[in-house]
């Protein structure tokens, strides 16, 4: 059948669980959530009030305040990298979202990649990580095609650190390198240039296809501090670099613009001029619909303990428009979830790890713990993400995996070979990929699963998420190994002894789970955003849409002709 | 034009669905629950599925069930009637998924007409205004008292995601208004999840008008004037009519254009019917915008000449309008009577049953009369559905001949076995305040608990 048959998923939240281990979910979670937002707001602050005012007291914006200028009204800013260096120090002081910051903004009706120094910290000067952000920005745009707009404020580099953030190969240089790339690649590049841009600065907007200049903005190699005789002859930076020499005479920005209002005008202006975004056009003539069970109740549906089970399926139908999905292969491998359903009315693939147990398919009636792969669940996981990589169907990859099976039974059946197979197609695939963290993130699961290694477009985390090669728990095991029985009990009689094992095991588990932290994660960019349960969905809208508004740069394939099809044709036995 | 339509509807609705299909040539497949099954008006449709149970959320709710039926007897489009399904945009949605074409709006019209806010705001763009009140959800009980004092009390709140009268509270006053605003968000958020609030003026003994409109693909929309259908008893439906009494025929070109040029404004394909409320002042406010075909349409047909079902199904095929505004003619006056199996001397109760007898007559006024039935004698009325036996509509030159002409065909009609809501009719028509046009929504002109016992 050339109709994706999709059919109504999930149960209202009553019939899935009692109000009282509901309430008791939601509970646990806002609190989790409540330190997100605190964090997020702290982040926001950049270095505080006082530095907001000083920006305003030079007639200027904050960064912040120039995205809320410049994105649609009525939409909201998907910051990512938003706890990139969180809680670093740096000497004596901290560089909030590195100095930086980068967000998928709604722009006539486009989405768009804005990279925004933040001038409320340290006057916009680049920290260690602040290339690698803006890199990894540039590279969500360049994946996507999307248009790219810079919003420079930045004194340079923070010059203490620079051996950090200079020479490397995610070096300061590196972003023009990426500039060229986006370049190259066809991607609109517009930069408003507000202030400060001095050397390294300097060479962010020049590539964009067009730039604008403030009256108080200048792009200098040097600044006046470094120009001999620069006193005597009174020059300051405008002098040297402000728009009277670059739109004019050097010709190297566009155009000259009184204050950033009127920039952002200007920028919103340009890329209205751009060609209109596609999505609409590949929602193939249906109508965008919220999903039918509300997406907040995913704050309720994940259990307080990170050990209890849940029905994943329960969280797709609060992902999917109308709560509509088609569940490929339902019969195989059950340990894994894959189907197609519509994100604001735009297919996305989706692949999913059940929990509790499922059928094993090995033993006919006998049942196995999910939450892990078995060799079918991988071989039905490679075929999908292959087939949507034919199709052009973005995959949204929903971990919560502790790894792959083990034993003698999982090395006879070849899972090192299974588990290679679909590392090579996801390594392979150009379909846009992203990568959501719910929980569990462990181990060749994580790589398996288009974890941040295997280049997801973004990987988002939740305040839930545990990232890890095992959990303390099993690593615990691994160390105290000789020590410990078949039953991976502690094997001596000896009370001090027993004593002191206990004491090493539990300290190494706790140490495991301190850096399963999401925020450490976030802070040392393996992992790109940490985002509420209840913002999930508003996230994958975002996925949906940018994957789908660019035309020509990757292959989309009608409904009629996908290669799904023929998967499910040759599901079933007919007749 | 669709060579099979199936019918996802019973009774009296299958029915007239039935009827225009089979005249534009389209083979009518209908599903009906095991209590239907053998049902007389199911042998006026091509093909009967049974889709489970008596009770509807087991068979005429039963979206995956209705879709297979469908796919399975190779029908290409789905006509939901009303009620039922005719406003459930994920089983629109799940009809264009199959392939099927669902007879309404898309689902995303259908769920932003079907959300308060967004339908009013919608509208006020397109030139429609509603009732005083806030202009979107309140953010606050401080905010709420602002826009109570610039209105004026008496006020109501209402929840956006409500229904069924819950989470709304009517307030006199500043002090009731902390009160109400508290209880009917509380009441909101544990009935929908949702306990946002909104407010408008709240006003009595209005009238409820509604304009006809119809919309196609290219976006072109016209309207078929207005019904008046302020009859009510417990926010039911009793007696509706067109012209309305109310309106000057300025008012009614007026209203007609803008509801037909909102309409097209957001994107509404289809038949439509968009609500007025008339408050006893005169001024006239957008209510909702209902994306279906209403029960009472065939007061406008009679008026109108314009088969509206027919036009449903062309629209739904893509074809152009081929109506213009113009072409519309309105004439003479309707009236139509929804004849329920209910006992008005019991407060209303429904009185399922065999029908022994159930005749109306033909041609006894001075105007044409139109009966719509699933119904004929021997029948039985089963209890796990609404009440309606038939709607008789008359039409005459002027109002008083439509009334006439009723008062007539419902004084000879023949109805045993069951109890009906003649007498409520009868007394309604008869009485010096409906003869005048002169009735609003509080009260039923005509009637009142005594009047059962002296029938």
């Amino acid at each position: 059948m050339p109709h994706p048959p999709l059919i109504s998923i999930g149960r209202p939240r009553d019939a899935v669980l009692d109000e009282k281990t509901y309430s008791k979910n939601v509970e646990a979670m806002r609190e989790k959530s409540g330190v997100l937002d605190e964090r997020r707001a702290e982040v926001q602050a950049g270095w505080g009030p006082k530095y907001e005012e000083r920006v305003h007291a030079k007639k200027k914006l904050t960064a912040r305040e120039r995205i809320e200028e410049l994105k649609d009204d009525g939409t909201r800013i998907f910051e990512v990298g938003t706890f990139v260096n969180y809680g670093r120090e740096f000497g004596r002081v901290k560089s909030p979202g590195a100095g930086i910051v980068t967000a998928f903004t709604r722009v006539e009706g486009r989405w768009t990649m804005v990279i925004a120094n933040d001038n409320t910290v340290a006057s916009g000067s680049w920290w260690p990580q602040t290339p690698e952000k803006i890199i990894r920005g540039q590279e969500m745009a360049i994946r996507l095609r999307l248009p790219v707009i810079y919003l420079v404020d930045c004194s340079g580099l923070f010059l203490p650190e620079q051996s950090r953030s200079f020479p490397g190969r995610t070096g300061a240089g590196h972003i023009f390198k990426k500039n060229s790339e986006l370049a190259a690649a066809g991607v609109p590049q517009i930069a408003g240039v507000f202030g400060d841009c001095i050397a390294g600065g300097g060479y962010m907007p020049i590539i964009s296809d067009r730039v604008y200049m403030t009256e108080q903005a200048y792009m200098v190699i040097a600044g006046a501090a470094l120009i001999k005789g620069a006193k005597s002859q009174q020059l300051s930076s405008l002098d040297i670099g402000g728009p009277e020499v670059h739109v004019h005479q050097s010709g190297c920005a566009d155009v000259r613009v009184p204050d950033d209002a009127a920039a952002l005008a200007m920028i919103r202006r340009d890329v209205a001029k751009l060609a209109s975004p596609a999505y609409d056009f590949y929602r193939h003539g249906m109508d965008a619909g919220e999903p039918f069970f509300p997406p907040h109740e995913l704050e309720g549906l994940f259990p307080a303990d990170h050990r209890m089970t849940y029905q994943v399926e329960e969280v797709i139908a609060r992902l999917v428009d109308r709560s509509l999905f088609w569940e490929i292969l339902p019969g195989r491998g059950q340990e894994m979830l894959i189907g197609v359903g519509r994100v604001n009315g735009l297919y996305m693939g989706f692949v999913a790890n059940r929990q509790g147990v499922v059928d094993d398919p090995e033993f006919h009636g006998a049942k196995k713990a999910a939450g892990i792969f078995y060799k079918e669940g991988i071989a039905k996981v490679s075929a999908f993400s292959r087939a949507c990589d034919a199709d052009g169907i973005p995959l949204v990859w929903l971990q919560d995996i502790s790894g792959f099976d083990i034993g003698v039974e999982a090395e006879r059946l070849g899972l090192l070979g299974y588990g290679s197979s679909l590392i090579y197609t996801n390594s392979t695939n150009s379909t846009p990929m992203f990568t959501v963290l719910l929980r569990k993130a462990s181990g060749a699961g994580y790589y398996a699963m288009a974890g941040h290694p295997y280049d997801p477009v973004v990987q988002l985390s939740t305040p839930i998420t545990r990232q890890s090669v095992m959990e303390g728990r099993t690593l615990a095991i691994a160390a105290f190994n000789t020590k410990l029985d078949d039953d991976f009990e502690i094997a001596t009689t000896d009370p001090e002894e027993r004593a002191k094992i206990e004491k090493g095991m539990r300290e190494t588990e706790q140490r495991i789970e301190a850096d399963m932290d999401p925020y450490q994660a976030a802070r040392q960019m393996d992992t790109d955003e940490i985002v509420r349960f209840d913002e999930l969905r508003a996230w994958l809208e975002v996925f949906a849409e940018a994957s789908y508004q660019s035309t020509g740069y990757r292959r989309t394939k009608n409904p009629r002709i996908w290669s799904l099809h023929d998967i499910d044709a040759l599901s079933e036995p007919r007749g | 034009m669709f060579r099979s339509l199936l019918i996802a509807n019973r009774g009296e609705v299958a029915v007239r669905v039935a009827r225009a299909a089979r005249e534009l040539g389209i083979r009518t497949v209908c599903i009906s629950s095991e209590a239907d099954l053998g049902a007389s008006w199911l042998e006026g449709v091509d093909e009967v599925v049974c889709v489970g149970a008596a009770a509807p959320k087991d068979s005429y709710l039963r979206i995956e069930r209705i879709i297979q039926a469908a796919l399975q007897t190779q029908c290409a489009a789905v006509h939901p009637g009303w009620g039922f399904l005719a406003e459930n945009s994920r089983f629109a949605s799940l009809c264009a998924q199959h392939g099927l074409t669902f007879l309404g709006p898309g689902p995303g019209t259908m769920e932003k007409l079907g959300l308060k806010i967004p339908a009013k705001q919608a509208m006020r763009a397109a030139g429609l205004d509603g009732i005083p009140g806030s202009e979107g959800l309140l953010g606050s009980l401080e905010e709420a008292r602002e826009v109570a004092e610039a209105t004026g009390y008496p006020v109501i709140v209402k929840a956006d995601a409500g229904g069924g009268g819950r989470g709304m509270r009517r307030c006199d006053s500043a002090g009731e208004l902390e009160s109400g605003w508290h209880q009917a968000s509380a009441e909101a958020e544990a009935a929908f999840g949702n306990g946002q609030l909104y407010l408008e003026k709240y006003i009595t003994g209005g009238r409820h008008i509604e304009i006809q409109i119809l919309c196609d693909a290219f976006g072109h929309g016209i309207h078929l004037g207005e019904r008046e259908c302020s009859i009510q008893r417990n926010h039911q439906k009793l007696i509706e009519e067109s012209p309305s009494p109310a309106l000057t025929p300025e008012q009614r070109s007026e209203l007609g254009l803008k509801a037909a040029k909102a309409a097209s404004a957001i994107g509404y394909v289809g038949a439509g019917t968009v609500e007025f409320f008339r408050e006893p002042g005169g001024q006239l406010y957008f209510m909702e915008m209902n994306a279906r075909l209403q029960v009472e349409h065939p007061v406008t047909e009679m008026v109108s000449g314009i088969d509206l079902v027919k036009q449903q199904l062309l629209v739904a095929a893509n074809h152009p309008l081929e109506i213009t505004q113009d072409d519309v003619q309105l004439s003479g006056a309707a009236i139509e009577c929804r004849i329920n199996a209910e006992d008005p001397s019991a407060d209303f109760r429904p009185t399922p049953g065999k029908l022994e007898v159930y005749e109306f007559p033909a041609g006894v006024g001075p105007g044409e009369v139109r009966v719509d039935t699933h119904l004929v004698a021997g029948d039985t009325v089963p209890p796990y559905y609404d009440s309606l036996l038939a709607k008789v509509i008359a039409h005459g030159a002027t109002r008083d001949e439509a009334i006439e002409t009723m008062l007539a065909t419902l004084r000879e009609a023949r109805i045993e076995g069951v109890s009906t809501t003649t007498p409520l009719h009868l007394a309604v028509l008869m009485s010096p305040e409906f003869r005048r046009g002169e009735y609003d929504t509080a009260s039923i002109p005509g009637w009142s608990g005594e009047q059962v016992a002296n029938h």
